[in-house]
This record gives C-alpha cells, sequence and structure tokens, in this order.
C-alpha cells in the first residue's frame, strides 16, 4: 500500500503546472479548432517566442463545450484560486456576457495592437452583455441552409419558399430541433425573424415579457411544419444525414460544412444558401481570464491570433471562415481569388443583409422555452 | 471485536471515498434541486414534470426495454457457454460476444448512428446481399436506436459476470440432470438460473445505472423528442444554465434508479433471513 | 472426430453464430471503415478513398496521442488497483459480516452512477482546486475510483455471498486462522467475479472524459479526451482511429486477467 501512495504521490507532484511557460489555450468547439491551435497557431507562436509550449485542450462542440469553460472558471472563483490554469479560452458568444458580469475577464483589446481592428458590433455587445474591450472575435460564423443540387435545382430563398417546397418534398428537409445543437437553435430564430414580426427587437432588445404571446401563431406553424421533416440528431447528425442522402436540405454552420467537406465526409457538390429574411450567425471569441498565470503571453497569443496575417492565411485561407477582425485588413493580406472563396455560395450583400445575430439573452431564453412548450411536447 | 465493528472497518476506505468525492459534492447539488429564487420550494420539479415529463416516461420505458433484452441475451449466451456440447462452437461465440464490451460509449453513439442510419452501412450490406431492397429500408434512428445501442453495448458486461458466476457452479447437479434425461434448456432455467439468480440482478441493475447516465448515446442517436432524462439535462445546463431544473431531472433519475436497487436489497436481505 | 460438413447441428449453429456475428463486427466494421476512409458519402456504400493521413494527424507530436495513451493506461491501472483493493474488504464485510445498514452503504455506493454527474463535477472541481488536487494524476484517478467503485463493490459482494461459507469453516475447524482462511480459501473462490470486476473498472476509466475534463486537464491528457472532442462533433476518422487505439489497452487487459484468472482457478480450487 506505501508503494502504491507514493507512486501517486510522485505521478501527482510530477504532472503538477510546474513548468511556468506552458501557456494553455481551452477552447470550444469541434476538432477544427484543436487542430487549428496544435497545427497552425501554436507553431507559429511557439516559432516567434522561443521557450513557449502552446497546450490546447478542446472541451467539446456546440454550447455543452462553452458550458464547460464557463464551469471550470466558476469553479475556480468559488475556489478563490489566485492563478489559474487556463491562460486563453476560445468560447461562443452566448458565454462572454455572463462571465463579463461575474469579473472573471481581463480587459485587454485596449492593450493588444489588433485590437483597433475590429469595429462590428458584435465585438461591442454580446446578446445584450455589454462586452467591450473583453474580447476579440476569432472568427465569424453563420448558419446556412445546406442542400444537395442532385436533388434540389432550385433552393428556397426565403423561409415562405422553404416551407411550399417542404409541402412537396415530404421528410426531405431535416433539422435537428433545439436539443441537439444550435445549428436547430438557429433555424428556429430564424423562422420566429421571419414569420413573428419584429427581429429587430428581439436582437436589440428591450426585453418585454409581453412579446411571447405574438410568437404562438409562429410557433403552431413551425409544429405543423416540423411534422413534415425530418428531425436529425445534433448539428453533426443533419450533416451526416445530408451527406448519406436521407435528407435533402438542412440549417447548418457554415464552419462546420467547409470542414466536413474538407475531410471528405460530404460530397464536394454541396452548396449553401441563406434564406430570406436571415438566420443567425455568431463570432466565437478569444477571452484571457483576469487570473490568467501567463497574462502577458496571453495577449500576446491573442495578438498573433487575430493579427491580419494569421486571419488570413489561418482563419480565411485554410478554413474559410469569415474573419473575426474587420474584412477590409484581411482582404488585403489575401489573394482576390482565396477570398472570394469565402463568397462562393453566399454573395457579400446576401450575408450583410441576411447574416443575422441571435436574440438578445432573455428573449433567447424565452423563446427556447417557448419551443419546448409549443412545438417539442 | 464485535463483529458489526469489523465490518464498518472494512467497509469505511471504500464508503469514505465515495462519501467524500462523490456524496459531498452531490450534496449542494440536491438543495440547489429544491431551491427557487432563493428560498426552498419545488418550482424546478413542477417545470421538470411540466417539461420533461414524457422524458421521464421515456426513460424508464427505454430502460426497462433494454434491461429485459440484456437479460435475456446475457442468459442465453452465458447458458449456451456453460451447456454448450461442441468445444469449437463455445470457443467461437466466446471470442465472439465480448467486442462491444471495448468500445466506448460516445463511440458506440457514432458507430450505430452510422450503420441504422436509413442510407447506413447495415441497410447497404442488407441490400448488396439481397435481403432487402432499396424502398424497403427504414432508419433505426429513434427510439429503437437507442434500445439497441444500449442492448449492444450491455449485454456482454452481463454475459461476462454471468458466464463467470456459471462457470463456478459445482457442475456434478447439472451433470445429473443430463444423465436423467433434462434438456438443457430446462437445465439452464431449472437449476442454473435460480443459482446464479443474484449475479444477474446485480449486473442488471448495474447495467440500469450506467444506462441511466449515459448522455452520448441519446444525443447522437435519438433525433426525436422525447429523448432520455440526462439529454434534457444537458439540455438545461447548456441553454439556458438552470442548474435548479437540471439538478431536480437528476434527482428523480437518482430516486428511479434507488427503487429499483432498493427493491432488490430488500429482497436479497429477506432472502438471508 | 466427425467432418464439420457432416454434422447437421453445425446449421443452427452456424445460423446463429453468423447472426451474432453480424450483430456485433456489423458496427464495428463501421468503425474500421472510418479509420482508414478519406472520402465517403452518399451514394457510396463504400468509401471512395482510404489512406492513413488521419492516422499521422493523430500520432504528429502534437497530436499528443501516444502521451495521451499512456497517461489513460496509468491511470486506468491505479484505479483499478485501488478500486479492488477498497472493494475486496467492503465486499466481504457487506456479504459475509452482519453489518448494520448494509442497504443504506449499498445504495450510497451506487449514487456515483446513479446521479447523472454532470451537475456534480462542478462542485467536485470545486472542492479539488481547494486541495491542490486539480490537474495532478492523484485527482483523476480519485474522480474514477468513485464511479469504479461501484462496480467493484456490488460484484465483490455478490462473489463473497455467492460462495459456500461451508469451504470455510471446514478450513477454519482444521485450525487455520481467519485471515489465512479468506486469503488461501475465500479470495480464490471469489476471484473470477473479482477479475471480471477489474475489467469493468478498466474500462469505465479509459471511457471517462467529464470528470477527467474537469480534474485533469490541461495538465493531465488522457485518450478519452481527444476522443471526445472529435466524437461529439461528428469527426469520425480521428474518432474512430482514437478508438481503434483505445481498443489495445482494454484487450490487453483482459487477456492479461484471463490469463491470471485460468491459472488461479485451477491451481487453487482444484476442479
Amino acid at each position: 500500500m506505501r508503494n502504491i501512495v507514493h507512486t501517486l504521490l510522485v505521478l501527482g507532484l510530477s504532472a503538477s503546472p510546474l513548468m511556468a511557460k506552458d501557456l494553455t489555450v481551452i477552447t470550444a468547439g469541434d476538432q477544427n479548432m484543436v487542430d487549428y491551435i496544435n497545427q497552425y497557431l501554436g507553431p507559429l507562436f511557439e516559432s516567434r517566442n522561443p521557450g513557449v509550449t502552446v497546450r490546447a485542450v478542446g472541451t467539446g462542440p456546440g454550447d455543452a463545450g462553452s458550458q464547460k469553460v464557463t464551469e471550470r472558471f466558476d469553479a475556480q472563483t468559488q475556489a478563490k484560486v489566485e492563478q489559474w490554469d487556463v491562460d486563453v479560452a476560445v468560447v461562443h458568444e452566448k458565454f462572454v456576457g455572463p462571465m463579463v458580469e461575474k469579473g472573471q475577464l481581463e480587459k485587454y483589446r485596449g492593450k493588444i495592437a489588433s485590437g483597433s481592428l475590429v469595429t462590428r458590433e458584435n465585438a461591442k455587445m454580446a446578446l445584450g452583455t455589454k462586452v467591450d474591450g473583453y474580447v476579440m472575435p476569432m472568427f465569424n460564423s453563420q448558419t446556412a441552409l445546406a442542400y444537395n443540387p442532385a436533388l434540389v435545382a432550385n433552393p428556397p430563398k426565403s423561409y415562405e419558399e422553404l416551407v411550399a417546397w417542404a409541402k412537396k418534398n415530404p421528410k426531405q428537409f431535416g433539422y435537428n430541433g433545439i436539443k441537439g445543437g444550435a445549428s436547430g437553435v438557429s433555424f428556429v430564430m430564424g423562422w420566429i425573424y421571419a414569420f413573428a414580426g419584429d427581429g429587430d427587437k428581439l436582437m436589440n432588445g428591450p426585453y418585454e415579457e409581453a412579446e411571447a404571446e405574438k410568437w404562438k401563431p409562429a410557433f403552431a406553424k413551425l409544429k405543423e411544419f416540423s411534422a413534415t421533416a425530418t428531425l436529425t440528431p445534433g448539428n453533426a447528425g443533419t450533416l451526416d444525414m445530408l451527406s448519406r442522402g436521407e435528407i435533402a436540405i438542412g440549417p447548418v454552420w457554415v464552419d462546420m460544412f467547409y470542414s466536413w467537406k474538407a475531410d471528405g465526409r460530404l460530397p464536394p457538390e454541396m452548396k449553401l444558401v441563406l434564406p430570406s429574411p436571415g438566420m443567425p450567425g455568431q463570432p466565437m471569441h478569444y477571452v484571457v481570464p483576469a487570473k490568467a498565470a501567463n497574462k502577458e503571453l496571453a495577449e500576446k497569443f491573442v495578438e498573433l491570433a487575430t493579427s491580419p496575417e494569421v486571419q488570413a492565411k489561418g482563419i480565411v485561407e485554410r478554413f474559410n471562415w469569415y474573419p473575426g477582425i474587420d474584412a477590409q485588413h484581411v482582404q488585403a493580406k489575401l489573394d482576390p481569388k482565396v477570398w472570394q472563396k469565402l463568397f462562393t455560395d453566399i454573395g457579400p450583400e446576401d450575408l450583410a443583409k441576411n447574416g443575422k445575430s441571435f436574440p438578445i439573452a432573455p428573449y433567447n431564453k424565452a423563446l427556447l422555452e417557448a419551443y419546448e412548450r409549443q412545438v417539442g411536447n | 471485536m464485535p463483529q458489526h465493528l469489523l465490518g464498518l472497518m472494512l467497509v469505511t476506505p471504500a464508503l469514505a471515498i465515495v462519501v467524500l468525492l462523490f456524496l459531498v459534492p452531490l450534496a449542494s447539488s440536491i438543495s440547489g434541486a429544491f431551491e427557487v429564487a432563493g428560498t426552498v420550494g419545488l418550482g424546478n420539479f413542477a417545470k421538470a414534470f411540466e417539461l420533461y415529463g414524457n422524458d421521464m416516461a421515456f426513460t424508464v420505458v427505454i430502460v426497462l426495454s433494454s434491461t429485459v433484452l440484456i437479460g435475456l441475451g446475457s442468459i442465453a449466451i452465458s447458458g449456451y457457454l456453460t451447456l454448450g456440447s461442441n468445444p469449437r462452437a463455445v470457443a467461437i461465440l466466446r471470442w465472439l460476444y465480448r467486442w462491444p464490451l471495448f468500445v466506448p460509449f460516445i463511440v458506440v453513439g457514432q458507430v450505430l448512428r452510422t450503420f441504422l442510419a436509413k442510407n447506413g452501412l447495415m441497410n447497404s450490406m442488407l441490400i448488396e446481399s439481397g435481403l432487402l431492397t432499396a424502398s424497403q429500408t427504414m432508419s433505426f434512428l429513434d427510439w429503437r436506436g437507442i434500445i439497441i445501442a444500449f442492448t449492444w453495448k450491455q449485454t456482454p458486461f452481463v454475459t461476462l459476470l454471468l458466464a463467470g458466476a456459471m462457470a463456478s457452479l459445482d457442475r456434478s447437479m447439472i451433470e445429473s440432470a443430463r444423465n436423467l434425461g433434462a434438456s438443457r434448456p430446462r437445465i439452464l432455467v431449472e437449476i442454473i438460473l435460480p443459482q446464479v439468480m443474484p449475479t444477474l440482478m446485480v449486473g442488471l441493475i448495474l447495467g440500469v445505472v450506467t444506462m441511466m447516465s449515459v448522455l452520448s448515446v441519446p444525443m447522437m442517436i435519438n433525433a426525436q423528442t422525447p429523448t432520455m432524462i440526462t439529454a434534457s439535462m444537458a439540455f438545461r445546463i447548456n441553454a439556458y444554465g438552470d442548474y435548479g431544473v437540471a439538478n431536480a431531472l437528476g434527482f428523480v433519475s437518482l430516486a428511479m434508479t434507488s427503487t429499483v436497487a432498493w427493491v432488490y436489497l430488500r429482497q436479497t436481505m429477506r432472502d438471508q433471513r | 472426430m466427425r467432418s464439420l460438413a457432416l454434422d447437421p447441428r453445425w446449421i443452427p449453429r452456424a445460423l446463429g453464430l453468423g447472426l451474432l456475428a453480424f450483430v456485433i463486427f456489423g458496427p464495428l466494421t463501421n468503425l474500421l471503415l472510418w479509420a482508414v476512409a478519406e472520402r465517403w458519402y452518399f451514394p457510396h456504400a463504400l468509401p471512395l478513398k482510404y489512406g492513413f493521413t488521419y492516422w499521422v494527424n493523430v500520432f504528429s507530436p502534437r497530436g499528443n496521442a501516444t502521451g495521451a495513451l499512456v497517461n489513460s493506461v496509468v491511470i486506468a491501472g491505479l484505479t483499478v488497483v485501488i478500486s479492488i483493493g477498497l472493494a475486496v474488504p467492503a465486499g466481504y464485510a457487506l456479504a459475509r459480516l452482519r453489518l448494520p445498514l448494509r442497504g443504506v452503504i449499498l445504495l450510497m455506493l451506487l449514487v456515483p452512477q446513479a446521479f447523472p454527474n454532470l451537475p456534480v463535477y462542478v462542485n467536485i472541481a470545486r472542492i479539488f482546486y481547494q486541495f491542490g488536487l486539480n490537474g495532478t494524476v492523484l485527482g483523476v484517478v480519485l474522480v474514477h475510483a468513485s464511479h469504479g467503485l461501484v462496480y467493484a463493490v456490488w460484484i465483490a459482494t455478490a462473489a463473497f455471498s455467492a460462495l459456500d461459507k461451508e469451504l470455510e469453516e471446514a478450513a477454519r475447524s482444521l485450525g487455520a486462522s481467519a485471515l489465512r482462511t479468506f486469503v488461501d480459501v475465500t479470495l480464490p473462490l471469489a476471484a473470477p467475479g473479482l477479475l471480471a470486476s477489474a475489467v469493468f473498472v478498466f474500462l469505465e476509466s479509459l471511457d471517462e472524459f467529464t470528470g477527467t475534463y474537469f480534474v485533469g486537464a490541461p495538465d493531465v491528457s488522457t485518450l478519452p479526451l481527444l476522443l471526445y472532442t472529435a466524437g461529439a462533433g461528428g469527426n469520425y476518422q480521428i474518432a474512430s482511429i482514437t478508438a481503434l487505439i483505445l481498443l489495445v489497452p482494454s484487450i490487453a487487459f483482459m487477456l492479461v486477467i484471463e490469463r491470471f484468472l485460468r491459472a488461479d482457478v485451477l491451481s487453487k480450487v482444484g476442479r
């Protein structure tokens, strides 16, 4: 028994965080986020900062991934840890507001060179909470309808057209409800923007509880629509069924769509369309905990990650993601052909007009719960 | 030393680990379930039953049917392993049945999602072999998929335990029954099964407990509502940051498993007296 | 020796075994195919292109699969040692000694599996941060052990209760001490059950990722942790490869246990 205790102690100690020059980056999102840091950003940062090792930890895709980052922060806050074990975190938009409110984050944007390259509204407000200065967007993502041109010759350009199309082609439209990830949630929010009026109020506030009454007919219509649709298991589940031809069209995250294509899990002919009046998108944000052990290094890391070069080569060219910092800075660093690839299916005007944001947090919750009551049950 | 004192001493270390590392942290979750806006109340439970009542019923049905299938499957396999007359067939079966045991749940979700789908590998194999035509295929990615996944993964678990228990039985009674001309199914049901019943029950209860807490299988296989309690719990936390209702759901799930376990424990304790 | 082809009883046997093989290996074929598939989509029933680029990714120095594998095995091994070490006395006491509140104790041990532990990990992580256990192998092992004990204690209790008391009583009446009787008679008889529970504890530890993330990451990285992101996000190739790598220690452990078991049962029990 003594031997075991001894071994445990040795192992326990040797694995403790003693090596000061480890920069720990914890990221929500898909495998490709971990790969991006491990294969591209990490080595690049290490080559410019000798002696530093970048460690990436993935917490899993979707809200669940960001929730795990939140919980880790909460645990360290409650335990009153002085030096946190996370230097940089990448989380979804929805989760930065509460983190800022709990005082867990460093206000660092003003301190880094690339900080002034972001002017977009979603770097200042996150679902109704002021986060200006605390976040740098890694990339902007968008949901859209992915479809197989072999099965859908004329893709629906609006929610109205989609409803008509789905009626003619039962079970050929698929979405993942709201429990299986944000692409389904996004489809539902877009539905409300389309059929229940005041999208601007939902996206910008102010919050009024009475608003919920207006959604009822739209949800009733969605319930009817869902009966002719196929329900898919999760964000990946929608892509999965698209890839096997079990559904012809469905809402997906644009970034996931491109990774699935790149990994050979989707037919290369697949295309995207962004129906009017629009579907939500959101940025993934870099945040630095106020008590990060290597705060300066962390800021340097985000500075590199959001520099025009890295945004051009890493985010746009490598992954086909929409850049986090303002477009003109990134466009200047790229071959026009590469830049155009971003807009192969969805043109810049469509994106500007139909790329919406999610409703502010209280509406978001109210809408999800209304869906659970009126459509899900 | 009085016997029960010695007994407590022997149990304490194991109990201490579970109490300190799980029950203490759990306590604040449980109390959170009964807390509504700072005061004690049942609001979380009311909401949990209102929104997720169907999920609770669904969970019970899924877990019970899976358990029945797992029980039957493991009795059949371990029975053949014990009574099979052909050593080669027994050896093949022994080699065969265990594989799913080694596949983590999250991968079970993945492989079955791509296997059971309408255009998945299973249907393609059946079409290639001429057993089905393309128009006859259907998807199993609903409640059936969850039951299939649980049965697939958990049957070897129970079988391993059960076959072990059967192997350590006294063979002489089985041999004499065979000599009297009893059929093998009859020996299995009337002689072997009663003796290994405690092991079977323990295996099945551990199976129930595992199924109740697995998240990846319902998340990756079941597309429809209702879904399993764990999936709703995760949704409550991830979408709303609402630990109150999530913990209330956890409490309901705990109550369900405890009831099953308690019924069993009562039974065995009565038998011992 | 009769020839196989002539024995008609092989027809139902072959049918049954064939069906079972399809049920078990069908899904596993999927796993194998995805591990080497580079391109696979509708309407192709089989992958369009095979290759090993994803293997190169997983095993690249930064992918860190090798280190994570070693960590996973060490953690699973230690978890088995702790769980079984604690379960043997506990199981014996629960099965054989008249214990007050026996049912309650068994029920308490069941809770870590019975309460879906998502909301509990935040609390565990908070406590572990306070004690400096976060980011240590010991912390991860303890969390895994609290789950493994469910299997270990319940199975050990069943194994000890199933034993025939007469053998022990015979040994005692021949003058063997209580401890001696336990080690020489009781333990070998209960060995099959105990070793089976060791297999489950090992597999449970190799399967666990949520606890490892909260208590171990970023300092302790295990293979299931890598697997989770890939698996949940639908990165079939990476997930399949990781799962295949995980098969190696699982099966190796099983074989070791089995060899041990056979020798043990044969030599000591003498049946």
